[in-house]
């Protein structure tokens, strides 16, 4: 079954997967008539700064066993068996905050949402974009990112292509593909830039 | 949590204002700068292009997603396209600033602009004569109109080339002629890069970068430098002055009026206001001590340089001058003001007041300049910001002002030599000085505050080189103490000499960012005398914390001009290898120099010597290897 997998050595920070995450979960699913909604539809995506100014896009696992499931009191918190995600329930949720608490990759906010009744902050986390998946789209993050920071595949598949990486790069006479010269070089000058910062 | 204001800047005022910031809730250029983070890796490589709406685009760095725009561009294409437009950019910028002057020389000329006269006619006459005006016998208010049109005319399309052109060295001349990047006019060069960078225009990223070479130099060669001529005229040509530097300059006991932007056009008559003796009594009744004018970025370097004005700080600091509460008035006109300072300005008793026709910001009160009405309105808003002294609340003001040197224009440095290049000359020759750079360029909140610019000069001096610097840079070293004569401690024992025998600073202060010509007008100096190119001398340029556009047309136009140019933080480039290798590499087959990319200041200081010693050894001069 296919999943989203993170490649965070190919994120360049550009954030397209949070807008177009926010804009898949607004009413409209259009940008330019998402941002002028109410409540504001918010990213269930964040992305992060790494040691060097590089981005990290960070989502919800869908970890098994959950830890925000355990901590839900109200039980609002659920699997979708079938297809593995984590879900809140809105109508349940109280907005205490435990799962938060328990999650241990910080990827649940509480605010007003689409889903939830009006004026009510509730736990929201990414749901693997389960609508979208059931018209035969790919999750909103996945379908933006043009750097092959974030795929929706097979893990096993994924998995196999790095194998076969990590087979190739010990034959004899292999160059490791470098993946882009470019970003390495911006990288190792932004690297550079903020060691001498430190080292001052 | 503990405080990382030492991560964020060198300067001592600028770490205990940024404190004082923190407790006042002030939101400074460095929180909006963390705010940014991660920035996008697509327009840091310089791979997203946004020129025309069947896009936006971008290309994949890792060759998997899309590696052309929807027009077919690919990243050779779109990288160049858009540095191109940076040098546009840049180059407008300047030389925008140069056609005011120029106005305002006409407006003189006509009568029309009480207040500014010609205050250096030698100069006019000099530079007249260079345009091919008449000038024997004639009143200076005509030569000064005829000069105005013939400036004016560099500016259109009925030339072919500019008529500045001519204080480059011949082979240099040969060498633009040869790759066809011969500036013909300043307005044309800028026109035609975003002619050429629209879609389906031109799409050879080699030919594209040699436009942009030729837009910088329409700008060096041009918009700077009738910027920096004309303001010599209008306002008198440099020598050397004592005055003082950092935030301590504010005055407890004056109304302090700070001039912020680039145009010596308003700043100057600001100057003349607060001079005025009517105006320093009213601020006497009023319990103040007196006027105080300070700077802040360029316009300050141009005060600075024609009237010893103080200068309170350099780009990253504008925010935290205001912090002070000590400034009456901060007046700005154009480039590099940052939209926040109305907002920082709203916690204190401070008035902003926007002054040009072309540059309105958030929270500042608009009060149109012009040449007609300038002198008046100067005087008008200075008795307000003499109104605003008995609303000053708290003032902090916790670093005491460092000494400084500033004003060496050209003339200035050759009368300091006693009349010729020739002593300066004998000492490269001799070896005492190893060679001159110019260490030039902003602030970047991605760089160590200052850093970049202090650990440069210092080691650059204590190798024997020669500074000369302009812009935020040349505020950062004058913060940092190197532009006094007693600085010679500093500097290697060539330099120490020699510099102490002419009794000047080892760090000479040429200015403001459009006075990096006065950096080109000196090398053209050395290489004429050496009946050598500019790409021979042992020279160089550096921009260690470089941040704006006009930036990447100074860099630009230092290397068409054949000066080896070290850039701190690296441009926009590195999606396109070919585009990296052609600046950095292939540029010396074309031009005689190329770009390097040190963030390290240490380290650039090691490129920047080793450059030297190599063109020493071709020129026959003794040298080292490092």
């Amino acid at each position: 079954m296919n999943q989203v997998i993170v490649h965070p050595e190919r994120c360049v920070g550009c954030m397209q997967c949070m807008a177009a995450c926010a804009t898949a979960h607004s009413r409209t699913r259009q940008l330019f008539s998402a941002i002028r909604e109410t409540p504001l539809p918010k990213s269930r995506i964040h992305v992060g700064v790494g040691l060097y100014d590089e981005g990290f896009p960070n989502r919800c696992r869908h970890c098994n066993p959950a830890p925000c499931m355990l901590a839900c009191l109200p039980g609002a918190i659920y699997r979708d068996w079938r297809t593995e995600t984590v879900l809140i329930d809105p109508d349940h949720c109280i907005n205490c905050a435990s799962c938060a608490m328990a999650c241990p990759f910080g990827v649940i906010r509480y605010h007003e949402d689409t889903s939830a009744p009006p004026k009510k902050a509730v736990a929201i986390k990414c749901d693997n974009c389960l609508e979208r998946q059931q018209q035969g789209q790919a999750p909103a993050c996945v379908e933006v990112c043009k750097s092959g920071a974030l795929t929706f595949e097979d893990p096993s598949k994924a998995l196999k292509r790095k194998t076969d990486q990590v087979s190739q790069s010990i034959s004899a006479g292999f160059d490791i593909p470098q993946g882009s010269p470019g970003l390495t070089l911006l990288n190792t000058i932004k690297r550079a830039q903020i060691a001498v910062g430190k080292a001052a | 949590m503990s405080s990382t204001f030492h991560l964020q800047t060198i300067t001592e005022d600028g770490q205990l204002l940024l404190k004082k910031a923190q407790a006042d809730q002030i939101e400074t250029v460095w929180d909006r700068h963390q705010a940014q983070l991660p920035q996008c890796g697509y327009c840091d490589l310089g791979l997203s292009c946004r020129n025309c709406v069947m896009g936006p685009c971008r290309v994949d760095p890792f060759g998997e997603g899309p590696q052309q725009g929807v027009c077919g561009a690919d990243a050779d294409i779109i990288v160049a396209r858009n540095l191109c437009r940076m040098i546009a950019a840049g180059a407008a910028s300047h030389s925008d600033h140069g056609r005011d002057l120029v106005e305002v020389l006409a407006q003189v000329a006509k009568g029309q602009a009480p207040g500014y006269a010609i205050r250096d006619p030698e100069k006019l006459k000099s530079v007249a004569a260079e345009y091919g005006v008449e000038t024997l016998g004639k009143d200076i208010l005509v030569i000064a109109g005829e000069l105005a049109y013939a400036m004016q005319e560099d500016y259109g399309t009925r030339i072919t080339e500019l008529a500045l052109l001519k204080r480059a060295p011949a082979k240099r001349r040969e060498i633009w002629k040869k790759v066809g990047i011969t500036p013909r006019g300043i307005d044309r060069e800028t026109s035609e890069m975003m002619h050429r960078t629209h879609m389906g225009v031109d799409n050879g990223w080699q030919s594209l970068l040699l436009q942009g070479l030729r837009n910088a130099l329409s700008d060096g060669w041009g918009g700077s430098m009738i910027a920096t001529d004309v303001s010599d005229i209008l306002f008198g040509t440099p020598s050397p002055k004592p005055t003082s530097v950092n935030v301590g300059v504010l005055k407890k006991d004056q109304v302090n009026i700070v001039v912020h932007g680039h145009n010596p056009v308003v700043s100057e008559m600001i100057l003349m206001a607060a001079r005025s003796s009517e105006l320093i009594q009213l601020a006497q009744s009023k319990g103040a001590a007196g006027i105080n004018l300070a700077g802040v970025c360029c316009t300050g370097n141009e005060l600075l340089m024609r009237h010893g004005i103080p200068m309170a700080g350099n780009h990253l600091m504008t925010e935290l001058v205001l912090s002070t509460g000590a400034v009456e008035m901060m007046l700005v006109d154009y480039q590099c003001i940052m939209p926040s300072l109305g907002q920082v300005a709203s916690c204190y008793h401070t008035r902003m007041i926007s002054t040009s026709d072309k540059a309105r910001f958030p929270g500042m009160e608009h009060r149109e300049f012009h040449p007609e009405n300038a002198e008046e309105l100067a005087k008008t808003l200075v008795r307000e910001a003499i109104e605003n002294f008995d609303k000053r609340r708290k003032v902090y003001l916790p670093v005491e002002p460092v000494q400084s040197i500033g004003g060496f224009s050209v003339e200035a440095i050759v009368g300091a030599l006693g009349g010729s290049a020739a002593p300066l000359i004998d000492a490269i020759k001799a070896g005492k000085i190893r060679g001159a750079a110019g260490i030039v360029g902003c602030n970047n909140p991605k760089i160590l505050h200052d850093y970049g610019h202090v650990t440069l000069a210092r080691r650059l001096i204590e190798n024997d080189i020669l500074v000369v610097d302009t812009g935020c840079a040349a505020i950062a070293t004058a913060k940092a103490g190197f532009k006094m004569p007693d600085a010679i401690q500093f500097a290697g024992p060539g330099l120490k000499e020699i510099c102490g025998a002419l009794g000047i600073p080892p760090v000479l202060h040429l200015g403001s960012c459009v006075d990096n010509v006065r950096i080109l007008m000196l090398a053209s100096a050395l290489a004429n005398a050496l009946n050598a190119d500019i790409s021979d001398l042992p020279i160089a340029g550096a921009a260690p914390e470089w941040y704006s556009e006009k930036a990447v047309s100074i860099g630009a136009y230092f290397v068409a001009s054949g000066v080896y140019t070290v850039l701190g933080p690296m441009p926009p480039i590195a999606g396109s290898l070919n585009v990296v290798k052609l600046l950095t590499e292939g540029l010396r087959d074309v031009v005689g120099a190329v770009f390097a990319v040190e963030p390290d200041p240490e380290k650039s200081a090691i490129l920047i010597r080793r450059h030297i010693e190599e063109r020493r050894k071709a020129l026959g001069l003794g040298f080292h290897t490092l």
